[in-house]
């Protein structure tokens, strides 16, 4: 798994690929979490992760709950069919904000 | 002084002698005839009042009355009274006054100057304005039994002095109408007695209704309940649920009697309407824990437990909340206790953490289990003899052959002399029977496999692997290719992916504790009907009860593994160890055609 960091109009973008499971997670879980308390919304881009598991779910909603307590906003955008089908079973579907692309995700966090 | 006492002597041997054959034949007429008037009274007030209202006539007293001591023996009540005063309802202390006197002393008095009577009670005199002059004091006592007294008040005409014969008269009277009450008294409480015991049949009645139906003999779930009194503190209760599986439960109230029936009642109808929609039997006791403590009287309390088996797989899932362990009997006559983890309900609302109430689960795998209150464990088998532990795994023994149907005989037989002991405490048993042998061959993996019997199976892939986080990438590999070849759709194959790939997780995270280090092996097996994935670590054996889905409303990481498990497989079971040690977890997907 890989991922990389860019800025899109004042939001920051992480990008991450490949697959995201308990091997892969800790570094994702570190990934997210350095951008909170940037002050700038956060999109994440789950377009090149085909599987994310149980342990890759939880770093989302970390990092959701404490971009929120940092008055961040978040959003998840071109989630993977496996991806969203993964947040659907969890019931998570509802609570991340999830845009098709990146430049919705711009609009729906600024 | 003798001339006092000769005259005295002449008095009442001349009132005596005087009283003319005419007069006695009134007596005994007046007698008879108010005796009658009490035996076949409907109104014992009216009558009593009729009587004082006779006898102040015909002794020929201005006024009358009749005195109860009341029920704590402390007051005098007028209950009824003849004369120029109204005194009824008068209360006086019970040994006060010349009618106190009498009372207390359970004699007859005549006197006939209340003012050179030192136990003369002038109070009433002085709030009513009447003037007593003399007094006729007769007690009602039956067998020395205190009821009260009639006191009759200045005798009119002749000397203005009750005589002897008066008393005697009197006395007489005041025998029969102390009888009167009595009997009266006797009667209303026998009245009162078959009204409590018509309520607690009609009690009974309601709770052997909350008692589930007799379902049909070759239904898994047995029961039977003895009550001690004519209700009971105990209950049982079984009943399919729209899922196959069955839910059961067995309580005993705190206490035995009416407010023990009562909770029964309450906590009964709670489990049986909430169990039906709520099939997490920790979840299930945590609730009803709530409303129990909530509304429960101070110090009263349940044992319960509450289950559900499914009959197909042979698989239990209960909470015990402060009950008799439940014997799990094996198909081998092996004994396993399961002992309770939680407190009784209506104990406190906040013991437990969000989890609920610990569940335990196992598979009955063809044996029998046995749920039931200590009346059955403490009740006599014969004088001063308990059955105990060790006679109900007797009984269960010496029935193997026969069936559940008559280990809850032979404790009807044993414990309630069938029917005719009268028992210590309410005995109840229930009894679930996996009956015919489901589970026996051995897979690769060296375990039981259910279902192995009659379908095993194509096995498609063994694999085993040392549970590190670097090898879940190929697992998750060579899992998608078998679902792929065993004909699963896209979105079917990663989702087994990811039952798999989280169930591991459960492997590497928990199985070998931080430092240590083992295997994990996974078999698949294909059936026309389903792909089954057996999942076996080489650990010590997990506490089940610990691995169950989190309540999705609370959005915090971790145990989400667990529930997309469930939520993605059609059937998910922990298996009985291997005996050479280590767990056994089996994911089911069925194939739809």
């Amino acid at each position: 798994m890989e991922h990389a960091i860019s800025d899109v109009g004042g939001a920051l973008v992480v990008a991450f690929s490949g697959d995201i499971d308990l091997q892969t997670s800790p570094d994702a879980r570190k990934a997210l979490l350095s951008l909170v308390g940037k002050g700038q919304p956060i999109l994440v881009d789950l377009a090149g992760v085909g599987y994310i598991d149980s342990s890759g779910v939880a770093s989302l909603v970390e990092c959701l709950q404490s971009a929120k307590k940092s008055g961040q906003k978040m959003a998840l955008v071109s989630v993977s069919d496996g991806a969203l089908r993964v947040l659907q079973l969890a019931r998570l579907d509802r609570v991340f904000v999830i845009c098709a692309t990146i430049d919705d995700g711009v609009v729906a966090v600024s | 002084m003798i001339e006092a006492t000769m005259s005295n002597v002449e008095v009442v041997s001349g009132t005596r002698l005087g009283v003319s054959s005419a007069a006695v034949h009134n007596h005994l007429e007046l007698l008879a005839d108010m005796g009658r008037d009490f035996a076949s009274s409907q109104d014992l007030e009216l009558t009593l009042r009729k009587a004082v209202e006779r006898i102040t006539n015909y002794v020929d007293a201005e006024a009358g009355a009749l005195f109860m001591l009341s029920p704590c023996g402390l007051k005098l009540q007028c209950n009824a009274s003849v004369g120029p005063v109204e005194i009824n309802g008068l209360e006086i202390a019970a040994d006060q006054g010349i009618v106190g006197f009498c009372v207390q002393k359970d004699t007859g008095r005549i006197v006939r100057d209340v003012s050179k009577d030192p136990d003369f009670n002038a109070s009433v005199d002085d709030e009513t304005g009447f003037k007593t002059k003399s007094i006729l004091c007769a007690p009602m006592s039956v067998k020395g039994e205190r009821i009260g007294a009639i006191e009759l008040i200045n005798k009119r005409g002749g000397d203005g002095l009750f005589g002897d014969d008066d008393l005697y008269l009197l006395q007489a009277l005041s025998f029969s109408a102390g009888l009167a009450v009595l009997n009266a008294r006797m009667a209303a409480e026998l009245v009162e007695q078959e009204r409590v015991k018509r309520e607690l049949e009609l009690a009974a009645e309601i709770q052997r209704s909350l008692l589930p139906i007799e379902k049909d003999s070759d239904f898994p779930v047995k029961g039977v309940n003895l009550p001690a009194r004519v209700v009971s503190g105990d209950f049982y209760d079984f009943y399919p649920l729209d899922d196959g599986r069955v839910a059961f439960t067995l309580g005993d109230v705190s206490g035995k009697g009416m407010n023990a029936a009562l909770m029964m009642a309450k906590t009964a109808s709670l489990l049986r309407c909430l169990g039906k929609s709520i099939k997490e039997p920790g979840r299930l006791l945590t609730l009803v824990n709530e409303e129990v403590c909530e509304t429960a009287t101070r110090g009263m309390f349940v044992t319960l437990v509450h289950g559900i088996y499914d009959p197909e797989s042979g698989y239990v899932r209960l909470a015990n909340a402060g009950h008799e362990p439940p014997l799990v009997v094996g198909k081998d006559g092996s004994f396993r206790a399961i002992e309770a983890e939680a407190p009784p309900l209506g104990i406190s609302p906040a013991l437990l953490d969000e989890d609920g109430f610990p569940e335990t689960e196992f598979n009955l795998d063809g044996g029998r289990l046995f749920v039931f209150t200590d009346g059955v464990t403490e009740g006599y088998v014969s004088e001063g003899v308990e059955l105990g532990i060790d006679g109900l795994k007797d009984l269960i023994k010496a029935s193997e052959k026969d069936g559940v149907e008559s280990v809850l005989n032979a404790v009807r037989q044993l414990i309630g002399g069938d029917g005719g002991r009268v028992l210590r405490d309410d005995v109840t048993l229930i009894a679930i029977d996996d009956g015919v042998a489901k589970h026996s061959s051995t897979s690769a993996l060296g375990t039981a496999e259910p279902g192995a019997t009659d379908k095993p199976g194509e096995k498609i892939l063994q694999l085993r692997v040392t549970a590190k986080a670097n090898r879940l990438r190929l697992i998750r590999n060579a899992v998608r290719e078998t679902a792929i070849f065993c004909g699963f759709s896209e979105t079917d194959t990663a989702d087994i992916v990811l039952a798999v790939d989280e169930a591991c997780q459960n492997v590497i995270r928990h199985a070998y504790g931080s430092e240590g280090e083992g295997d994990i092996a996974i078999e698949i097996r294909h059936r026309p009907d389903a792909m089954i994935i057996i999942l076996r670590d080489f650990a010590d054996p997990v506490d089940i009860s610990k691995i169950k889905p989190r309540d999705l409303n609370d959005l915090r990481p971790g145990g989400l593994g667990t529930h997309l498990i469930r939520e993605v497989m059609d059937a998910v079971d922990f298996l009985p160890p291997p005996i050479d040690g280590g767990n056994l977890l089996r994911l089911v997907k069925n194939i739809r055609s």
